[in-house]
């Protein structure tokens, strides 16, 4: 038992440590430029753009990589990841934005917690409609729509962002999601679902 | 009819001391493989906002919850990573999934094998101690209940509404019936219902278990299956089965490995896998696997190591002899391994 809780404290204390590099670690030269319009905390400003904080890394350096095939379409994006001139420079501004700590989320809600979900969007996150071959998102954006791995987070992330990309993904402006997995659901969804989920998504503080 | 019930009787007096039978029947057998029906056969459960604010509601709700969040019995009841949803989709409603619908209106059933009635709750004991790789908990358990309840409630709002009494309520049902299933002489049916679904034709709802593939061209091959499972499969459960998993929740389960379901479950049989996947798989269904690579993954994925089958009492070749006649890689020799002889401990609970 006390070996058990001398591992937990060394345990506890590098989690610590993990937590508090960022705020040492100065923004990276190459993303310095990105700030401007992502925040200097990664946050991402409403009907400006997403915010990019705490959200995996290997998702951010495939993103960058849309924009720069043109899978992704962005005037302001497709100009900007012009900057990043060389892979490491992706990976360091993807592993930069990536260190940084999103919003935490009290009250984290799973699958299955709540039987009654009457309002429809929510009913999506947590049950899907299975008349359209639509997973519950939850299954894999996770519970709250927190991410899980590569998979995205949603939770916070701005509502004007949310519901421009499941419409670029409806207008095939966006594509290159492997095996088109979330282009097919995005596909099924009607304008309301859309602004209803990406406001539902925006208000979990 | 009189002896089948006679069996039933006695077999409901013994199923109250089952988790503490040494000998484990072979609870997960092959269900009878199907095509597939039309859609429109298939029953469609009410929605899961009118399940009434009761105690028997209650119960159905709780059953819900654990259906599809299996986690919150983690260390009681189940030794794994999995949620009895990851492998019946859209929370044991979406037919083709093995839907409780179907399961529940099946049982009790007789099985000749072992000259046995095995109820309801007993196949869903099955599933605890082989799928969940766990310990199944007491027919009478607050968690089988429910589980009972949430499955009773299914079939019956989907019968209802088929048969065009969409305004009936869903009579609430005690414990015992609900334990036992649907296929009981002693199951009460509205009459138009019980007309049109004799008892001998209720385990044969449409959408039932998961419907039978043809076999592939090719026998199916694991060296094939890996391509396909790597260029399909990985990005959601892994590149080693291990699923996804971040802060604690395994929201991808895993598909082998220790935290998989065990050598006795249905899903390590590579058919069952093949007819699953080619229905379910992947999640979301954007693209169709062909008939050679469903077979051919199923393969890939049941030629891993997983937990022991539970009946394993330390002879891997008298195990597979009395419980391996299917297809499957349980003592058979791969890579130069035999298989199930470096499996992972079984009933992983505290
Ligand atoms: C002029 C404002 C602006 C600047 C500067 C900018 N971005 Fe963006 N960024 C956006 C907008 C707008 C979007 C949303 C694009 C869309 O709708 O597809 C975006 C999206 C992204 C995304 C996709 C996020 C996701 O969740 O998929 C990434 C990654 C990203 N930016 C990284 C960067 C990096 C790295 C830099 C600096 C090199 C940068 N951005 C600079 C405006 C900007
Ligand atoms: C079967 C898995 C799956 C399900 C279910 C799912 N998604 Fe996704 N989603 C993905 C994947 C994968 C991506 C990343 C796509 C990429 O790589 O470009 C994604 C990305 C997104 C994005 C873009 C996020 C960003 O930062 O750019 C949004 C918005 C989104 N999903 C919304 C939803 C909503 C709303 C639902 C439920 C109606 C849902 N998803 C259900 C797999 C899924
Ligand atoms: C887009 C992500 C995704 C892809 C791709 C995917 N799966 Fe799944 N799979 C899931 C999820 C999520 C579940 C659990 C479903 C749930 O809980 O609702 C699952 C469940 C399963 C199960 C049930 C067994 C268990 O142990 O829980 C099997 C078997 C399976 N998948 C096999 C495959 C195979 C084989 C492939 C490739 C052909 C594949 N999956 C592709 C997401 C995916
Ligand atoms: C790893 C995948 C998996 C998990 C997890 C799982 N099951 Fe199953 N279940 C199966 C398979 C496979 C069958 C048999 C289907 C066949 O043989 O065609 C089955 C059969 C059943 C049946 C009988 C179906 C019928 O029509 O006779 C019931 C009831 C059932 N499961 C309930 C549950 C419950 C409750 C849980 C959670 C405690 C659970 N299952 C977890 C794979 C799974």
């Amino acid at each position: 038992m006390p070996m058990k809780n001398i591992f937990r404290s060394i345990i506890g204390l590098s989690a610590l440590l993990l937590v508090q590099a960022p705020a040492f670690s100065a923004t990276p030269p190459a993303a310095m430029v990105c700030e401007s319009c992502h925040g200097t905390a990664g946050l991402g400003t409403p009907n400006l753009a997403p915010m990019l904080a705490g959200m995996d890394k290997d998702y951010l350096v495939e993103q960058i990589n849309h924009f720069k095939n043109g899978n992704r379409k962005n005037p302001s994006m497709t100009s900007m990841v012009m900057t990043l001139a060389t892979p490491e420079s992706v990976q360091q501004v993807a592993a930069f934005f990536a260190s940084l700590p999103a919003p935490t989320i009290s009250n984290i809600e799973k699958r299955g917690d709540n039987v009654i979900i009457t309002d429809p969007a929510r009913k999506l996150v947590y049950q899907g409609d299975w008349t359209r071959n639509i997973p519950a998102c939850a299954t894999c954006h996770g519970p709250s729509g927190l991410g899980v791995a590569h998979f995205p987070r949603l939770a916070s992330q701005h509502a004007d962002y949310i519901s421009n990309q499941l419409t670029a993904w409806q207008n095939k402006k966006r594509t290159g999601d492997k095996n088109n997995v979330m282009a097919t659901i995005a596909q099924q969804l009607t304008a309301s679902e859309i602004q209803h989920l990406a406001q539902y998504f925006a208000a979990i503080k | 009819m009189k002896t089948l019930s006679l069996i039933l009787g006695a077999s409901l007096l013994f199923s109250t001391f089952a988790s503490a039978e040494t000998n484990l029947p072979d609870r997960q057998t092959e269900l009878p493989a199907h095509a597939k029906a039309a859609s429109t056969e298939y029953l469609v459960p009410r929605d899961l906002a009118t399940i009434p604010n009761t105690e028997f509601g209650n119960k159905v709700k709780q059953g819900y919850s654990l259906f599809v969040n299996s986690q919150t019995m983690r260390g009681q009841y189940v030794g794994n990573e999995q949620n009895c949803a990851n492998c019946h989709m859209q929370a044991g409603m979406k037919a083709n999934s093995a839907p409780l619908w179907g399961a529940f209106m099946a049982y009790p059933a007789y099985r000749k094998k072992n000259d046995k009635v095995n109820t309801y709750a007993e196949r869903i004991q099955g599933c605890f101690k082989y799928s969940m790789n766990g310990v199944a908990p007491a027919v009478d358990s607050p968690e089988l209940v429910a589980l009972t309840a949430y499955s009773y409630w299914l079939a019956m709002g989907g019968l209802l509404d088929k048969y065009d009494m969409q305004s009936t309520q869903i009579p609430e049902m005690s414990d015992a019936v609900v334990q036992l299933g649907g296929k009981a002489d002693s199951f009460v049916l509205p009459e138009t219902i019980a007309a049109a679904l004799p008892i001998e034709q209720r385990n044969k709802l449409a959408g039932r278990g998961y419907p039978k593939l043809a076999k592939s061209a090719q026998t199916p091959s694991i060296e094939r299956g890996e391509i396909v499972y790597k260029q399909t499969c990985s990005t959601c459960h892994g590149d080693s089965g291990q699923g996804l998993k971040q802060d604690g929740v395994q929201s991808f389960p895993p598909l082998w490995g220790k935290g998989s379901f065990n050598w006795g479950a249905g899903m390590h049989r590579v058919n069952t896998a093949a007819f699953f996947i080619y229905e379910n798989m992947p999640l979301g269904k954007s693209i169709q696997l062909s008939n050679q690579q469903a077979w051919d993954v199923a393969a890939f994925m049941n030629s891993h190591e997983r937990p022991q089958d539970p009946r394993f009492t330390g002879d891997l070749k008298a195990n597979q002899e009395q419980y391996h006649n299917h297809q499957g890689y349980y003592g058979k020799t791969v890579n130069g391994k035999v298989v199930g002889e470096n499996a992972f401990p079984a009933e992983a609970v505290d």
